[in-house]
Formats: C-alpha cells, sequence, structure tokens
C-alpha cells in the first residue's frame, strides 16, 4: 500500500502539469491530428538535414557562395525573427512603462512570442554559423567592439536572458513556485526598461550590419538610415505579430481562455491597429526622406525601382490606411487581415535588403537551396509546437487562480 | 618558358635581394610622409611579366597547393579569383596575341588602413596590426562571414566544402615580416613589380614613377584612397578598370560608416533609462491621481 | 552608392524640408481620420438624449398629463376621459391586464386608481383627478393590449365625473410643461439605461418595449413604479433612489 502511495505522488505531477492531466495512452492519441501530421513531416525531413549540414558543411547544403556569404537563414531566420519577436517589448512597454492596462491580456503571449522568437533566432543563427561552438569567443573574451555584429551578438544575449526572466513567471505559476514567481515579478519594470534598452539597440543595429556595403546594395535600399527604417519597422511588426497571434490564439486555444475575464479583444486589436497605422504613416515618409537623401528617384524607373515602389506602396502605405480604415469603423477582422499582410510586408523588406537589394547586381544572383528553405520552415515549426506547448500548459492565455491580483 | 620551382626561387631571390638593396635608397631621396601607416606593397604591372613566381611562392609559405598549371601559359585563358587555398592569382588582361596590350595583374588581399573585415569581425578574429598587415585569428573565427559582407575586394574567402571551417586570405607573411624578411610574394618577384617597404615611402615612390613617366602610367595610385586607404598600391599604363579593378570602391574608410550608429550606443546606454522610467512615473502618477479622484481602490476588472 | 555632388546637395536637401513639412501638414488630417469616429457611437446613438423627447414619446396637445404617467382629457364641464401614456407602455411592456375601479367607485387625485398587470406583476398607477368613475371601457378588459396600442385613443380606461376639474388642471402638465417634464423623464431614463444597455445593438434609436426589464431584469417592477411613482411606502425601494415623486412642475 505504501509503495503504491509513494509511486503515484510523483506519476500525478507529470499528468498534471506534461500531459495536461490526461492518461499517457489518451494524449498520446490526441496527438493524432492533421497539423501535427504536417508538422511531423517537415520535422522528419527537416531534422536530418540539419544533421547533414552540420556534418558536412554549408557548402553542401546551401547556395551560399564567395560572392554571397549571407542567405535565406541570416535574412529570414535572424532578421525577419528578430523583427517579428519586437511585439515582447513593444507591449511590455505598453503595459508597463506606459501604463496601458488595458493591453494586459495580450502581454504575456507577446513576451511568449517575443521570447520563443528569439530563442530560435539563435538556433538558426547556430545552424549559419560556420563554426558555431565559437558562439562564446566574442562574448567571453575576444570583443571585436569596432563591429555592428559585436553589438548585436551582446544585447541579443542579454536580451535573450531578459525575455526569459520576463517569460518565468508564468513558468513559476504553472510550477507553483511562489516565491520565486513573486521574486521574478519584482523584476518586471526593470526588465521591460533593460528590454527597450536592448531592443532598440539591436534592432537598429541589424540594419547597421548593412552600413558597410554602399557599393554592394542597390541605391534605392541602401541608406545611412537603415538602422532607423529596420527599428521602425520592427515595432510594426511587433504590432502586427501581436494582433496576428492574438486573434489566432484566442480560436485555436479557445479552451486555455478564462470563460469570466472576458478579454475585450476586439478593442485591443483597434487600439493596436491605430498604433500600427500612426507608426506607418511614419515610416513611410522616413523612407521618402531616405530617397531624397540618396537622391535615387531617377532609378524607380527600373525593374527594380518597380519593385520598391510596390514594397513602398503596398506594403506600408496601403496597409496604413487599412488600419486607419479599419480602426475608425471599427472592422476588426480588416484590421486582422491587414496585421497579417504588414507582418509580410517586413518580411519583404528585410529580405529585400538581405537577398534581394545586397549583391544585386553580381553575376550570379542568390537563390536560397531547398534544403535552406527546408531548414528555416523546420525551424519555425519547432517554435510554433513549442509555443502551443507553452500556451496549452501555462498561464499565458489566462491567469493562473492562484495569483490572480489587480495590476 | 618553362622554368622549374628552384630556378624560379633562385631569380627570385636575386631580384628580390636587388629590389630590396635599390627600394631603400630610391626612397630615402623623396620627401618622407610624417607618420608611417605601416608596411606597403607597391604593385607596378607595367613590370609584371606573368611568371608566377609569387603564386608557387605563396603556395610553398602557406603550405597550399601547387599553383594550377604551373609554368602553363594556358592558365591565363581564364580568369581566376582567389580561393580558401588560393591565397594569390595572376591574371593577364588584354589580347594575347597582341603582345604589347598584354598586361598581368596580381591580387590578394589589399590590407587596408582601415579594414572593413577587421571592423566587422565581432571576435576580432581579423585585426589590424601596427606593422600593417590584417591577420587572421583561427581560433576566434564563428564563422559568420561577416567580413566577407564587409570586404569591397570580396577576399576573405570560406572553406565551404568542411563541417569545421575557416576564413582564408594572405597574411602579408606576418611573421616574416616580424622576422625581419620581406613576404614570400615580393621576395620571390623576379621583375621588380612587387616592391615592399613602409606605405608612407611606397606611396611617394608611386607618385614618383607617375611624375617621372606622365604619359606612361595612370594618373592615379590605386590603393591611395580606395576603402580610405590599402597598404598594397597599384600603379598601371592602362586604365585600371580595364586591368579588372573594382572603380566602385568607397573613398571613405568603412569602418567610418558604422562610426555613426555605433556610436550612437553609449548615447541609448544613458539616456534611454531615465526617459523610460521618466514615462514609467508620470504613468504611474496619473494612475494615482485618477485612482485618488474616484476615491476607490482600482479593482481588477478582467 | 549614388556618387554625391556637393552642387545636387542643396537640392536635395530642399527636397527634404518639403517631404518633412508635408509630413506634419499631412499628419493633422491622418491623426483625426484615424481616431475619429464616423457616426456617433451606435450606443449613444440608441440611447442618446432625443432633441425632443417627443421623439420618444407623443404627448398630444390638448391633454393634460400627471407625472404619474396618466392622461386627462376633459370632455364635458365636468367629465374627463382617463388612461394611461405611451411611456407606460415603453416601460413595461404590453400590460397583460388592467385592474381598473367599478364603476361608482371614488377616485383621487394622486392616489392610487387602478393598476395594470404585467408579466404576473401589479403595479399601481395614480389618478389624475378626483372625482367619481362613471364609465369604464370594456375593450380594455377584452384586449388590454389597447391601451398599449393607442393610448389616447381607444385605449382610453376610465370616464370620471368630477367636480373639481378645473382645479384638478391646475395640478396637471400641458403644452410646454409637459415636453419639459417628458424630456427630464427621458433624461432619467437615458441616464439609467446607459451603463445597463452598455453596447447597443445597431439599429437605429428607436426604444423597444419593456425598458425597465432591461434595466433591471429582476425588479423591473420596482423600476416601473418609480417612474409611475407609486413606489411602496410600507417597506423603503429597494435599493432604488428617491424617486422625484410629487414633483409638479
Amino acid at each position: 500500500m505504501n509503495s503504491t502511495s509513494l509511486r503515484v505522488a510523483p506519476r500525478a505531477w507529470i499528468f498534471d502539469k506534461v500531459l495536461m492531466g490526461m492518461a499517457p495512452d489518451a494524449y498520446v492519441r490526441s496527438l493524432f491530428t492533421p497539423f501535427n501530421l504536417v508538422a511531423a513531416l517537415i520535422l522528419a525531413a527537416g531534422v536530418p538535414a540539419i544533421i547533414y549540414r552540420f556534418a558536412y558543411g554549408l557548402g553542401a547544403v546551401t547556395n551560399l557562395s564567395q560572392v554571397n556569404p549571407w542567405g535565406l537563414w541570416i535574412g529570414l531566420d535572424v532578421l525577419c525573427g528578430v523583427a517579428l519577436a519586437a511585439g515582447g517589448f513593444t507591449l511590455a512597454a505598453t503595459v508597463y512603462i506606459f501604463g496601458l492596462k488595458e493591453y494586459h491580456a495580450v502581454v504575456r503571449p507577446a513576451v511568449l512570442t517575443g521570447f520563443l522568437g528569439y530563442v530560435f533566432v539563435v538556433i538558426g543563427l547556430l545552424v549559419d554559423l560556420g563554426r558555431p561552438w565559437k558562439l562564446p569567443v566574442p562574448i567571453v573574451y575576444s570583443f571585436g567592439t569596432t563591429s555592428v555584429m559585436f553589438e548585436v551578438a551582446w544585447c541579443v544575449c542579454l536580451y535573450n536572458f531578459v525575455l526569459f526572466l520576463e517569460f518565468l513567471p508564468a513558468a513559476l505559476e504553472w510550477l507553483g513556485l511562489r516565491k520565486a514567481r513573486e521574486w521574478a515579478m519584482r523584476l518586471t519594470i526593470g526588465l521591460t526598461v533593460f528590454g527597450v534598452m536592448l531592443s532598440t539597440l539591436h534592432q537598429s543595429s541589424l540594419g547597421a550590419l548593412f552600413l558597410l556595403t554602399p557599393e554592394k546594395m542597390h541605391p534605392l535600399w541602401y541608406s545611412p538610415f537603415i538602422p532607423i527604417y529596420f527599428f521602425v519597422s520592427a515595432l510594426i511588426a511587433g504590432l502586427g505579430m501581436v494582433i496576428f497571434e492574438s486573434s489566432l490564439s484566442h480560436r485555436l486555444f479557445r479552451s486555455q481562455l478564462d470563460p469570466h475575464a472576458h478579454v475585450d479583444l476586439d478593442r485591443i486589436t483597434l487600439g493596436l491597429g491605430k498604433a500600427a497605422s500612426i507608426l506607418l504613416f511614419a515610416y513611410f515618409f522616413i523612407r521618402l526622406q531616405g530617397l531624397a537623401d540618396s537622391q535615387a528617384w531617377a532609378l524607380l524607373n527600373t525593374p527594380c525601382g518597380h519593385w520598391y515602389l510596390f514594397e513602398m506602396f503596398g506594403f506600408i502605405l496601403l496597409p496604413c490606411f487599412l488600419f486607419a480604415y479599419g480602426v475608425r469603423h471599427r472592422k476588426t477582422t480588416l484590421v486582422r487581415v491587414t496585421a497579417a499582410w504588414t507582418v509580410l510586408g517586413v518580411v519583404v523588406y528585410r529580405l529585400n535588403v538581405s537577398i534581394v537589394a545586397f549583391n544585386w547586381n553580381v553575376a550570379t544572383p542568390y537563390v536560397p537551396s531547398w534544403i535552406e528553405i527546408l531548414t528555416s520552415v523546420t525551424i519555425i515549426t519547432i517554435g510554433v509546437l513549442t509555443f502551443r506547448w507553452i500556451v496549452n500548459r501555462m498561464p499565458i492565455l489566462r491567469e493562473h487562480p492562484a495569483y490572480r491580483e489587480a495590476h | 618558358m618553362e622554368l622549374s620551382r628552384r630556378k624560379f626561387l633562385k631569380l627570385a631571390g636575386a631580384a628580390g635581394a636587388a629590389g630590396a638593396a635599390l627600394a631603400p635608397g630610391a626612397v630615402h631621396a623623396s620627401t618622407a610622409i610624417a607618420s608611417s601607416r605601416g608596411c606597403g606593397l607597391l604593385i607596378d604591372t607595367t613590370r609584371c611579366v606573368g611568371c608566377r613566381a609569387c603564386e608557387a611562392a605563396c603556395s610553398e609559405k602557406n603550405a597550399l597547393p601547387e599553383p594550377a598549371l604551373a609554368g602553363d601559359a594556358r592558365v591565363f585563358d581564364v580568369k581566376r579569383t582567389i580561393a580558401p587555398r588560393v591565397y594569390t592569382v595572376v591574371n593577364r588582361y588584354g589580347d594575347p596575341k597582341n603582345a604589347a596590350s598584354v598586361r598581368y595583374v596580381k591580387t590578394q588581399c589589399m590590407h587596408c588602413v582601415e579594414p572593413a573585415c577587421a571592423a566587422a569581425c565581432p571576435a576580432k578574429a581579423l585585426e589590424k596590426t601596427a606593422a600593417g598587415p590584417v591577420v587572421y585569428h583561427q581560433e576566434r573565427c564563428l564563422g559568420c562571414r561577416y567580413c566577407m559582407v564587409a570586404c569591397p575586394f570580396g577576399v576573405p574567402q570560406f572553406e565551404y566544402d568542411t563541417a569545421a571551417p575557416y576564413i582564408r586570405k594572405c597574411s602579408f607573411c606576418a611573421d616574416r615580416q616580424a622576422a625581419g624578411q620581406l613576404p614570400a610574394c615580393a621576395d620571390a618577384c623576379p621583375s621588380g613589380a612587387l616592391q615592399f617597404g613602409d606605405r608612407a615611402q611606397l606611396l611617394e615612390e608611386a607618385r614618383t614613377r607617375i611624375y617621372q613617366h606622365p604619359d606612361k602610367y595612370v594618373h592615379h595610385v590605386y590603393g591611395e584612397t580606395e576603402a580610405g586607404g590599402t597598404s598594397v598600391l597599384y600603379v598601371t599604363d592602362v586604365p585600371f578598370e580595364r586591368l579588372g579593378f573594382r572603380a566602385d570602391v568607397a573613398t571613405t574608410s568603412y569602418p567610418a560608416m558604422t562610426q555613426t550608429a555605433l556610436s550612437a550606443v553609449p548615447f541609448v546606454l544613458t539616456l534611454w533609462p531615465p526617459v523610460l522610467m521618466g514615462l514609467y512615473a508620470i504613468s504611474k502618477r496619473r494612475e494615482a491621481v485618477s485612482r485618488g479622484a474616484t476615491g476607490e481602490s482600482e479593482s481588477h476588472h478582467e | 552608392m549614388i556618387p554625391h555632388d556637393f552642387l545636387t546637395l542643396h537640392t536635395a536637401k530642399t527636397v527634404e524640408y518639403l517631404i518633412a513639412v508635408s509630413y506634419l501638414l499631412l499628419f493633422i488630417p491622418f491623426w483625426r481620420f484615424v481616431n475619429a469616429r464616423p457616426k456617433p457611437d451606435a450606443a449613444a446613438a440608441a440611447v442618446a438624449r432625443p432633441a425632443a423627447a417627443t421623439q420618444w414619446f407623443t404627448l398630444p396637445e390638448g391633454l393634460f398629463y400627471h407625472p404619474g404617467h396618466a392622461w386627462l382629457r376633459v370632455e364635458g364641464p365636468d367629465t374627463v376621459a382617463v388612461g394611461v401614456d405611451e411611456f407606460v407602455g415603453k416601460l413595461v411592456g404590453a400590460p397583460s391586464a388592467f385592474r381598473l375601479p367599478r364603476v361608482g367607485a371614488a377616485v383621487v387625485q394622486g392616489e392610487p386608481a387602478w393598476s395594470l398587470v404585467v408579466d404576473g406583476r401589479s403595479i399601481d398607477m395614480l389618478s389624475p383627478v378626483e372625482g367619481t368613475v362613471v364609465a369604464v371601457n370594456d375593450a380594455i378588459a377584452e384586449s388590454p393590449s389597447l391601451a398599449h396600442q393607442q393610448p389616447y385613443a381607444d385605449g382610453w380606461l376610465l370616464k370620471v365625473r368630477s367636480a373639481k376639474v378645473a382645479s384638478s388642471l391646475k395640478q396637471l402638465l400641458t403644452g410646454r410643461l409637459a415636453r419639459r417634464w417628458i424630456e427630464d423623464v427621458a433624461e432619467r431614463l437615458h441616464g439609467d439605461l446607459t451603463p445597463a444597455l452598455g453596447r447597443v445593438s445597431e439599429d437605429g434609436g428607436v426604444l423597444v418595449d419593456g425598458l425597465a426589464r432591461v434595466l433591471q431584469p429582476d425588479t423591473w417592477d420596482d423600476v416601473a413604479r418609480r417612474f409611475l411613482l407609486t413606489e411602496q411606502r410600507a417597506d423603503s425601494a429597494a435599493g432604488a433612489p428617491a424617486s422625484q415623486g410629487g414633483h409638479h412642475a
């Protein structure tokens, strides 16, 4: 009798926390969904590809060359991943520094998106680095202080830590570690300030990386103001992602929502949409300023110029007005669709800078290989699965009943 | 003409010694530039005969494979670029059937005065030394390839074909220089096309040559201002664009382009905390005021 | 990178200033566009102060109104007709029955004279006049909703013979005073409704019947009595603020 009761207690914890209260066989059966099937296929192809990359080197799996040293993994996994994770510091600042408590319901999902976003950016970076085991070098003992990338490395490293600590209260609540959770909550305002500071630095510095490439980048995209463009587009992408992710989560993870805590997601969506609209408006004009500064008007009448105009009007000015119209007439669906389009627009911008405009006039332009694409998709899939795992178990979309408190 | 490798080196040694003997004398006669910017290499394409002794010497010194088609002129039929196992190449320009139009140009790392690669490297794996060479510390390298993005000359070569890749490039024979020797290529050159010395003095030498033969040379020393100045300097009698030189390299130093962005960092680090905490204090105060006005404690609605 | 020439710098800088100024000028209308609402909030529209309360309730001219929402029509030197105004129907909905006094019963101005039954609950109403009931509308017994559909015509309730018609009339509201009174009622109703309704449907400003039930689903009869000035005096009205009963214009 005694031995059985001893055995039951630790098993119950795993059932409750990890298997969400289901018996193991029931849990396994619940995993057979169409989405999981697709994800499993992606992982079945992608994980071996990643292992192959580490076994045989970058040349065996990518289309990178001596002329094109950076490709999809830097352009998408790193540059876009960091932009899409910007909702973390944006919402944290909104709620904790500017005191707009009405957005409180989306700050935890935004911080989680940010945290996971940055974790998987680092993973993507590790896949891209030629010697990933040397990643600690610039952090620990050899400091290339003249390098923008040094600053990016430090900021991303520290910010990962900040995001982890911002996410920690939710995990501690899940584990029931009350005292630790109280301690972690006290750090919130300091972490938020630190996080805004670090984010300002590295979001803009990712753009500043390209300041060294004036003759390698197409003049329409090259500008001394790239750091500002990257920072503002990160804010916009962050807001767009929060709108997009929150509307998806409230639909897909409905069971996680607290039925008594009526969250006015429509109002939050419209508020974020309004902020995005104003930022897009300003962003359009500072991009115009860059055009004026570089005196590149004549280039607008070239194929690259047409693509640039499409980016400006289709992905910046159009969502600006769609957001404004949607907010004004309270059309939340329009705002959500526009948010997804805006996020796509920021992805397009960063891919334009890093792949399309960079090295635009070399003899052999870079095109990603299928393994590169598969790897990026695999990393994103693992990120989404992790997000789902955490949201289904931890108090992200809802408040933990034991920790309800006035904010 | 087929030369064996040993013969090359003998000739090269003789020529190099002669050149070294000549150079200081020629330089002393000119006005010295006040601050020396380290060593330099003056490449005069009018003197290069395409013997590729420099390639052979370089590959031997760096334990690289022998240069392709050594001694065979057919190697010039295709333009070659530097590669992870080829630190320097000599290419032929002009029409091979018209001997007078043929020029040979040696390409390698330019060892910029303010190198973009060294400024770009987050781990200081590429480092500009005071003596002049931009050296590579392979134990620090992450393989991030930002140096390749930054270098306007496309110099750093990445070992894509291995799982533990390094960056490879000419090191200006920094170890030989430290021992008081010439770089291997300069040592081996039999025709005096490669002249090693102090950069400032070589610049003077180059300008002197142009001044003394104004109709022969193009009135420009390539490397004087390119990328803010490089240690390797070129003079030619044929326009540089016809010899495969990049014409779009900026004349300001590359590191200077990122300095504005980097110099903002300390300001963000200093100003953001008080600004953000100030905003926080304002929002807290407004909350307190509105709470005081309604006379009720803030209750949790959501 | 496009090589720059100092000579073109002047034009470039001028263009940059122009862009900045245009942006600032355009920002003002843009900000207003994003922040404005195209029409007043639908909820506010539904419960907005009507320009004239007569948009909500018709108060026909020529009638005299008691603050308890009964009306009086002079039919002869000492005969009057009495009924309930439109507000009553809007407040409680169509009554299922009226409990009217018998012919010959006495009614006193300002005292409960009849009651209406809605949803099983009985609510008293005050008489606007003092006198004797000489007729009762039988049609009301047949179809009580008549008082709701045609409150001022066929929906009359009682005919009363009174010796004090003139003095009774002095206590009643008519014309401009009646309109001010009904606006005041509408104001109170608006004030009570807005927090209760919150987000209201987007269909225009037409009030639906049975508003008291919207205000207080459980104790709507207390609400109705508050407006009809017949709150139970035995026990204080549950939670309801003191009515403005007895307030004559």
